[in-house]
């Protein structure tokens, strides 16, 4: 039984370790061209850099659209954060005790909302160019907006889902002590609210950072409003035949998200768990 | 899907200061959500019912035609589907199988355990774009003369170039990120299974496949339905990947649903079409995912 146990955990090993290095593999290729001139990638592909070539990384950071595409996708990302903070965690609070005192008119409009999880985006996506650029948003600002209008029907989900779990008679305390609605909400339930805040945040930040649809729909026609995902896709459309230097666009660009996770690896792993399952 | 909080508990009726302070709350996400989420549908709807090409503002009222046209008379979109549907079930099938496997394996008490989920998660924050940028240039350069070295013909040659393996090129690039989520799902649904019911079963005499047959598969149903929910979306919208790799070729061999509809809004002028194909798919994805969703409610009731 023993003998047999090991022998299971030596096989998880080999898989494991297997899975790894087919994860690590293209990471190490592409960490590693990005320290060697073209003629040195031509010669010895696999093989460590010889003399760490740092004019690929000089070449990118040179590039001036690189610091629009940050300035944006930071721009774009930190705002829409704010908003949604701003506005979802009230209408869901809304919502969730409209239903609870039986009103027709909330539980309407919480279907009216879920409705949205299911339109398709396709449908969405050609009207939604014409109809910014007649409101004269095919900006940054304008992505921003649409964001936020997204995350009415998918967080909110995921909210009132949390909300169900906060009992309505701790409110009522406050109510009969004389506080507002708004009061209430702001001093008693947003500070429980603080874990499911967390997942949203986490899931809708990541989607914002690395969505690539909407910015090419809305951006892609000037270059100082290009984000990062788009600045990626350009710049290796241009530099196609120079693979040292895609690569390193590609590392600097990743660089923000990888760091991030290094240091709130469990917060982001929680994050993204929890809000698959419940939504 | 339906988390209606507590339907009938008390009859409380709304103070008038709540209904009004209820309704400010609910106003700014009201009007966001109508007019950029119902408004551009109603748009689409009205638009695939004409002949607009998406520039100008010329355009004739044609009825139905776009709709019957995508239906009797569009090889493209035909294949389009095909693809998509062959892609989907590869990539269910991909994710279910390696993600539950590596769950399993993540889950055994052994040292190295989380340096492992840290990194096998790690794909999961990139973005699709870059990953599969990346692996354009490995596909390019690096497999071929991998290729080479071990004398494999199929190999030696860039194989998103070549019809018949475009789609596992891709399909792999999926799934070495698309499976970090549905792992680490499968993982903290495995950890939901009280280990003293292996104990007690193995006691009981029952081996290995009976222990996983019933304890760990009924425990794990509920996470199977969400990333089952999870992968047929992604298969059934795949756009980044292929954008990122092949653009929809070699020779068409990989224009998915939703790279048909991009090629026809914004390359060949056809934008109302484009939007009544985009309909059309949009009707299959919500009946794909309400027959989903309707299975696996009924699933856990039982």
């Amino acid at each position: 039984m023993r003998q047999s146990k090991r022998n299971m955990n030596v096989l998880a090993y080999v898989i494991l370790i297997l899975g790894a290095l087919l994860i690590l593999f293209p990471m190490y290729i592409t960490v590693i061209t990005t320290f060697k001139t073209s003629g040195e990638s031509a010669s010895s592909f696999f093989t460590l850099p010889r003399s760490f070539y740092l004019g690929n990384y000089q070449t990118v950071l040179q590039n001036p659209t690189l610091w629009y595409a940050y300035g944006n996708t930071i721009y774009i990302t930190l705002f829409s954060l704010v908003l949604e903070l701003l506005v979802m965690p009230p209408m869901s609070f809304a919502l969730s005790r409209g239903i609870f005192h039986n009103s027709k008119m909330f539980k309407g409009l919480y279907f009216f909302f879920l409705l949205g999880i299911f339109l398709p985006f396709q449908v969405r996506m050609m009207p939604l160019v014409k109809l910014q650029s007649a409101l004269n948003m095919m900006n940054p600002t304008g992505m921003v907006l649409l964001y936020l209008a997204h995350a009415t029907c998918e967080s909110m989900f995921l909210y009132v889902g949390y909300l169900a779990s906060i009992s309505p008679s701790l409110e009522e305390a406050a109510y009969i002590d004389g506080a507002t609605t708004f009061q209430t909400f702001y001093k008693i339930i947003l500070p429980l609210m603080k874990p499911i805040l967390a997942t949203v945040m986490i899931r809708e930040g990541l989607a914002i950072w690395n969505d690539y649809m909407l910015p090419l729909l809305c951006l892609n026609r000037s270059n100082t409003m290009w984000t990062l995902t788009l600045f990626q896709y350009n710049f290796q459309s241009e530099f196609n035949v120079d693979y040292n230097l895609a690569f390193s666009c590609l590392v600097i660009a990743s660089l923000p998200i990888i760091v991030l996770y290094c240091f709130m690896q469990k917060q982001i792993i929680g994050g993204l768990t929890n809000g698959a399952v419940k939504g | 899907m339906t988390a209606v909080p507590r339907k009938k508990a008390r009859q409380h009726t709304m103070r008038r200061e709540q209904a009004i302070a209820y309704t400010i709350m609910t106003l700014p996400g009201l009007v966001l959500y109508c007019v950029f989420l119902i408004l551009p549908i109603l748009m689409g709807l009205y638009y695939s019912l004409t002949d607009w090409t998406g520039i100008g503002n010329k355009f004739n009222f044609i009825g139905l035609d776009n709709y019957i046209k995508v239906f009797t008379n569009d090889k493209r979109f035909g294949n389009a589907l095909v693809f998509n549907l062959r892609y989907t079930v590869y990539l269910v099938i991909g994710i279910v199988v390696i993600g539950f496997m590596l769950a399993m394996l993540l889950n055994r008490e052994m040292k190295g355990r989380s340096f492992f989920r840290t990194l096998y998660f790690m794909p999961a924050v990139l973005s699709m774009i870059t990953i599969g940028l990346v692996f354009k240039q490995v596909y390019f350069y690096v497999l071929p003369s991998i290729g080479k070295a071990v004398g494999s013909a199929t190999f030696s040659e860039n194989i998103i170039a070549n019809r018949q393996l475009a789609i596992y090129g891709i399909l792999f690039v999926h799934l070495w990120q698309g499976v970090a989520l549905p792992t680490l799902l499968f993982l903290s649904g495995l950890q939901t299974i009280p280990v003293d019911l292996y104990e007690a079963a193995s006691i009981d005499g029952a081996n290995a496949w009976h222990q996983f047959k019933s304890i760990t598969v009924p425990y794990i149903l509920p996470t199977l339905s969400v990333v089952l929910v999870l992968a047929v979306k992604q298969g059934l919208n795949v756009f980044d990947y292929i954008n990122s790799m092949t653009k929809g070729g070699p020779g068409g061999a990989t224009t998915s649903i939703s790279i048909l509809i991009w090629q026809n809004a914004w390359e060949r002028n056809r934008f109302s079409y484009a939007i009544a194909q985009a309909v059309i798919t949009g009707l299959i994805i919500a009946l794909i995912s309400f027959v989903q969703i309707k299975y696996t409610d009924r699933k856990k009731v039982d």
